[in-house]
């Protein structure tokens, strides 16, 4: 009998590639020989990941070969199953979840306990031989009995074994149950596949269920996502010049409070989760920065953003949102209130992967925008297993809404900007659809501005510095007010530039009113004065201010007359003091307060961005990653296979205790518990001393090996670690 | 991308550029489901709720209609969830239907249900519901028609109501056009609430909705009770009746706080329809006291709300709301569709006007400098009595003496909320004026005066506001408001918006008193008239005085 390393050693080139393309976590690290790649290859939770991508169907097949008794072959599989079953076994053996042996089809040893012990709700074989036939002959009650197992699980309770209902005791006594303690009984796999008329599985999912759904034109679709994609860059835009007027405060625990969402949400005029998804957007770009003070804000990266096409900055804000393993969806679900956007609890181990199969199903299928029920049985179809899978349909329909946020799709289907962006081509097309910029607005005499499209983003800054936006879509209306015309001042505008601006930028005249207004508001503006100071310097005699004004040695004061009778100066009252005093003048300290009024006008953080971390996800390796480990596994198994041929002679002149590397030490239990023949270990105890041991091994689980002990005669558990060789007696 | 005039925004606001060669024929297509926010000179704004679009159901039309119509008419792209959230909204109108049953009597049935089975687990439903009949039907108490379907609104299912009217008592009532011919428009909306069954025409102030109601009963044939604003408003709609139809002075009843005449026609007022004795409301009764076949409703928009509670137990009989506005500043818009009824007809003030049935209207404020005395006892002055001292400065008495004199032989309104600021003025003018105090007899004598022409001004507190006909002021000359509501807007341009002999434009004048809050308030009234698309001026009160303009 071949072990699955011998196997691995058999193939050739291309069955590796095959199988490292499907199982890239056998090449990071590189294992250094064959004999170590087979031992990762059959870790648990190496097979549990590649059981994760199979569908329902191979999975169906591979669940029918574990039912079967080891060797098989591919007859007895279709028996069980279906002709269709060819093909699934085939990329079965590819990913390496079967394998050809000499004597027969075989599975990694651990396989069976991924898959749990009753696979397709199976019991185990019989031990016994049985008269399959005279089931049909079975009493009533043992019928009703066989009913209820048929299916599984194939366990039953029974009040005492000892003493069954008629039924089951006709059952035990023709070995078609078999009692496993005192009150259970279960259906042996023979029986349970008799039972199911032949098959292992009730019904046979062989083909993907169709994806219905409407059915859309290819340009409304286009039109609809290219809607999408300017408000989603729109959107972010907003968001972080929001941002960038009055930071937001992150909570103690990290992310973003609920009140702030909420202000954000009305801002944008979006609800909260679009806002959430919005930020979370923002922050995966790296767009967003929090500071050493918890303040959330734009970073200095945001400004080269702005600078891209349209095209680039939708590229930026895809492409980071299709990798990550953050899910803004459960921001503000039921279930998870205090999850907040921005905050550490966003990560989800399988998001990237349920994202990146929701988006194939859908660019699978052109055309169609799906309905959310046909989309998840297709969903279930192909991810049939999945570990934390949990949130799966839910984490695929919140990829459906915020790939229409997107615009990855257009009322519900793919778009075509999705398709490129997906295939990875340039977005260059994007620049070409979005509609065309305007450069001039519309003023009403209601004080309103509209924008009839997409305005040009100098004209669009300027006007938001000056009005605020009421409606937003195809086209921006502005309304101006007080306060905004205040802003604008205070942004360093003068009244005459804004009217200068509104009359170059916009296609109608300025309304009369507007006009009142902007000159009204800039007349009153500024005429408060207000500045920052240290310390002033008052007198009722404006003399001796001049006096002290005009004196040399007060210089350094660099005193500033700001009415005939008050000067100020940055120094500070005590420093003021003392130099006054020095040049013979006699001050006195009067108290004071001032007010600042002034700050920043738009934030930057000074730290560098760090985006959110990707986890748990495997890139997919290139060709020449797969093909340099391939090289490097054959080279360090020319070696390995020198030095095990060096130590056995070493040994066998020594006759110590058989002492092998743990790689070699997992394939030769695998291989031996396959065989069932007796080892002899070395063990390490506690203190480090190695003792010799002969084990009967049983199987391998949680980095233990479970054998029962010549020494002792019983079964216990060797930690592999501490083996120090095995060799076969 | 076409090139269509709509801009369908994301927060479900049309905006529709008037100036492109479709503008026209779209805005009939989109005015039956959305609702005219404003219209300024370039882009006129609309917006969908779900009343428009519930509304838009109850005249016939679908969310096909409506989603082909939005996509028909776009500039850009329409975003799909507005699609979506229309064919979803109107798809609630008319899910649930009231029903008259022949054995159950009044009946809820659905076509759906799963939404019958959500409504009827509403806590405010529940008590409203008789016996289950089957899977898609429940009865529902009689009484409780009103109630049930203000409820229903409330959670979003507005039912249709088929449950039918009763006739009422036969009385004989026709138009009588002999000197004069109702209007297209008139007979459109008379006929559009008819086959409705009962609902709302919005017609701006001045536009004969006196003539609708009219013409309603003449639909209706049968007795009508009417409720009105007020005593003089009452008087007004018994004048145009006596008028325009066959009734006589004996079949038309004046139910007010001086009379309580109870005839086959019968006016009644809110105020009295709202009087408590001893806590209860006495003259419900009313109500009752004749099988009306119609009942109308004045100036919807002020119905107060025991009114409401009154109607929703009425349900049965036809309801016509009339009024120059849907737009409550209560908010209970709801109310209004679920117990009256949808709006039935509706035109936008422009439309008319360019028809000539009222007046051209311009805008006018003129700002007022204060003294360097008034501005520092206006800096001085409490918060809550500085809206009173700026408005009722002295200089704007001689700006309004200015304007008065400029408009001499004009037919000329002067408005204000102050009692002693209109005194004053009145005194200072040598006009008499019109207050809350000053007995309905009087104002009759005064009103019927400055329509015949042998008064040119008057002064008029908000008694004016109200539904009173004043045929042909040209001039109105605001000097105080209530801080700016646009509701009184709507009632003060009303009063000049009748059309003119000559054509002339009408002015509309808002003396404001510079850099106080009363221009603040202005820059409210100057959003609400702009709006609404009248053009605005602002000018100087030495440009008064120096005659410039």
């Amino acid at each position: 009998m071949r072990s699955f390393s011998d196997y691995l050693r058999s193939v050739d080139d291309d069955a590796f590639l095959k199988l490292f393309s499907a199982r890239a976590d056998l090449i990071i690290p590189v294992p250094p020989d064959i004999a170590s790649l087979a031992v990762r290859a059959c870790s648990a939770p190496s097979l549990a990941r590649a059981i994760d991508s199979l569908n329902q169907w191979q999975f169906q097949v591979l669940e029918a070969a574990a039912s079967l008794n080891e060797p098989f072959t591919e007859k007895n599989l279709v028996a069980i199953t279906d002709k269709a079953a060819s093909t699934a076994l085939k990329h079965l053996i590819a990913i390496g979840l079967v394998y050809p042996s000499d004597d027969g089809m075989r599975l990694p040893t651990q396989l069976r306990d991924v898959i749990g012990n009753e696979p397709a709700g199976l019991g185990p074989a019989s031990m016994a031989k049985i008269k399959i036939a005279e089931i049909d002959k079975a009493p009533p009650e043992a019928k009703k009995v066989l009913e209820r197992l048929i299916w599984g699980p194939p366990r039953g309770s029974v009040g005492d074994i000892k003493n069954p209902g008629p039924g089951v005791a006709w059952l035990l006594e023709q070995k078609f149950l078999v009692p496993l303690d005192q009150r259970t009984v279960i259906l042996p796999r023979e029986v349970g596949i008799y039972l199911r008329g032949g098959k292992v599985h009730k019904e046979r999912f062989i083909e993907q269920p169709t994806l219905s759904g409407s059915k859309r034109d290819e340009r409304q679709i286009n039109l609809a996502a290219i809607a999408n994609i300017s408000t989603v860059l729109r959107w972010v835009e907003e968001l972080l010049n929001f941002w960038a007027d009055e930071p937001a405060d992150a909570l103690r625990a990290g992310g973003l409070g609920v009140r702030d969402l909420k202000i954000l949400a009305t801002h944008l005029g979006v609800d909260e989760s679009c806002t959430a998804f919005i930020v979370e957007l923002a922050y995966l770009a790296s767009l967003i920065s929090i500071d050493a003070q918890d303040r959330i804000m734009p970073s200095n990266k945001f400004d080269i953003w702005l600078m891209q096409t349209p095209a680039d900055r939708w590229q930026a804000l895809a492409s980071q949102w299709l990798i990550t393993s953050r899910v803004s969806g459960l921001v503000g679900r039921a279930e998870s209130k205090n999850v907040a956007a921005l905050g550490p609890e966003l990560d989800r181990v399988n998001a990237a992967k349920v994202r990146s199969l929701s988006l194939t199903i859908l660019n699978e299928n052109p055309s169609i925008a799906p309905t959310i029920s046909s989309f998840n049985e297709v969903l279930a179809w192909r991810a049939p297993v999945r570990r934390n899978s949990s949130l799966q349909e839910e984490l695929a329909n919140w990829t459906l809404r915020e790939a229409e946020w997107l615009g990855i799709t257009g009322q519900g289907a793919i778009s075509t900007y999705g398709r490129e962006f997906l295939a990875g081509d340039s977005l260059g097309i994007i620049n070409n659809d979005l509609p065309k910029t305007v450069d001039h607005i519309l003023i009403q005499s209601d004080n309103t501005a509209i924008a009839p499209g997409p305005l040009e983003h100098e004209i669009s800054q300027q006007l938001a510095m000056m009005a605020e936006i009421e409606s937003r879509g195809g086209a921006t209306v502005y309304r101006f007010s007080e306060a905004t015309i205040r802003r604008a001042l205070d942004h360093g505008k003068t009244g005459d530039e804004i009217k200068v601006f509104l009359t170059k930028t916009s296609k109608t005249p300025i309304p009369q009113p507007l006009e009142y207004l902007i000159s009204d508001v800039s007349k009153k503006h500024g005429k408060l004065r207000v500045g920052n100071t240290s310390a002033f310097i008052r007198c009722e005699d404006s003399t001796l201010i001049s006096q002290i004004m005009n004196d040399k040695r007060l210089e350094i004061l660099a005193l500033r007359r700001i009415a005939p009778e008050v000067v100020i100066c940055d120094h500070d009252a005590t420093d003021t003091m003392r130099i006054l005093r020095e040049a013979g003048y006699l001050p006195a300290g009067e108290s004071a307060t001032g007010i600042m009024l002034t700050g920043p006008r738009s934030n930057r953080a000074l730290t560098k961005p760090r985006p959110p971390r990707v986890i748990g996800e495997i890139v997919i390796p290139t060709q020449d990653t797969m093909n340099s480990a391939i090289r490097t596994i054959r080279t360090g198994e020319k070696s390995t296979h020198k030095q095990t041929h060096l130590r056995q002679i070493a040994n066998e002149a020594l006759g110590a205790l058989p002492r092998t590397s743990a790689n070699e030490t997992m394939d030769l239990v695998n291989k031996y518990i396959a065989e069932e023949k007796s080892l002899s270990i070395g063990y390490a105890d506690n203190n480090g001393a190695v003792t010799h041991r002969i084990i009967d091994p049983i199987r391998v689980s949680a980095g233990a090996l479970i054998a029962r002990d010549h020494a002792t005669g019983e079964v216990q558990s060797f930690r592999i670690p501490r083996i120090t060789g095995v060799a076969p007696l | 991308m076409t090139d269509g005039p709509l801009i369908v925004q994301s927060d479900k606001t049309l905006l529709l550029d008037i100036d492109h060669p479709l503008s026209t024929e779209c805005r009939r297509a989109i005015a039956p489901f959305a609702e005219l926010e404003r219209s300024p000179e370039h882009i006129h704004t609309y917006r969908l709720t779900p009343l428009g679009l519930w509304n838009a159901r109850a005249a016939g039309h679908d969310a096909e209609q409506v989603i082909d119509t939005l996509i028909k008419y776009s500039r850009y792209a329409v975003p799909h969830s507005i699609l979506i959230d229309v064919a979803e909204t109107m798809s609630r109108y008319g899910r649930l239907r009231l029903e008259a049953d022949p054995v159950h009597g009044l009946i809820l049935v659905t076509t759906d249900s799963a939404v019958l089975e959500e409504v009827i687990r509403a806590k405010k439903i529940q008590p409203l519901l008789g016996a289950r009949i089957d899977k898609e039907t429940i009865a529902v108490l009689p009484s409780q028609r009103g109630q049930i379907k203000q409820s229903l609104l409330r959670l979003g299912w507005p039912a249709e109501d088929f449950a039918g009217y009763v006739d009422g008592q036969a009385h004989e009532i026709s138009l009588v056009q002999d000197d004069w011919k109702i209007r297209p428009y008139q007979e459109l909306a008379a006929e559009g609430f008819w086959h409705g069954g009962s609902g709302v025409v919005v017609l701006p102030c001045g536009a004969g909705k006196t003539i609708v109601g009219a013409a309603a009963m003449a639909h209706a044939k049968a007795t009508t009770l009417i409720l009105v604003t007020n005593t003089v408003a009452a008087r007004q709609w018994r004048d145009e009746l006596l008028k325009r139809t066959t009734l006589n002075e004996d079949e038309i009843g004046e139910y007010s706080g001086a009379k309580k005449e109870i005839r086959p026609v019968t006016i009644a007022t809110y105020q009295v329809m709202t009087k408590k004795k001893n806590g209860v409301y006495a003259h419900l009764d009313l109500f009752d006291s004749y099988d009306w076949g119609l009942i109308i409703y004045d100036e919807v928009h002020l119905l107060p709300a025991p009114i409401f509670r009154f109607t929703a137990d009425i349900q049965s009989r036809r309801r016509l709301g009339l009024t120059a506005t849907l737009v409550r500043e209560d908010g209970m818009e709801g109310e209004v569709f679920s117990l009256i009824g949808p709006k039935r007809y509706d035109v936008p003030w422009k439309e008319i006007e360019s028809q000539g049935y009222i007046a051209p209207a311009e805008c006018i404020e003129v700002r007022v400098n204060l003294t360097e005395n008034e501005r520092l006892m206006y800096a001085t002055a409490e918060v809550e009595n500085r809206y009173r001292y700026c408005a009722t400065t002295r200089t704007k008495r001689d700006v309004v003496e200015a304007l008065v004199k400029k408009h001499q032989g004009e037919q000329i309104l002067v408005i204000g909320q102050y009692i002693d600021q209109l005194d004053e003025l009145s005194e200072v003018l040598g006009v008499p004026v019109i207050k809350g105090e000053t007995p309905v007899k009087e104002r009759e004598i005064l009103f019927n005066k400055f329509r015949s022409g042998e008064l040119t001004t008057l002064v008029v507190s908000k008694v004016a506001n109200f539904s009173i006909d004043l045929p042909d002021a040209t001039i109105a000359i605001q000097v105080s408001g209530a801080f700016g509501s646009r509701q009184e807007e709507a009632q003060r341009l009303g009063r000049i918006l009748r059309p003119k002999s000559d054509g002339r434009t009408a002015k509309f004048y808002s003396v404001i008193s510079r850099d106080t809050i009363d221009q603040d308030f202005a820059q409210n009234r100057q959003r609400f008239l702009a709006e609404q698309g009248y053009s605005y001026k602002i000018i100087d009160a030495d440009d008064v005085f120096q005659g410039k303009i």
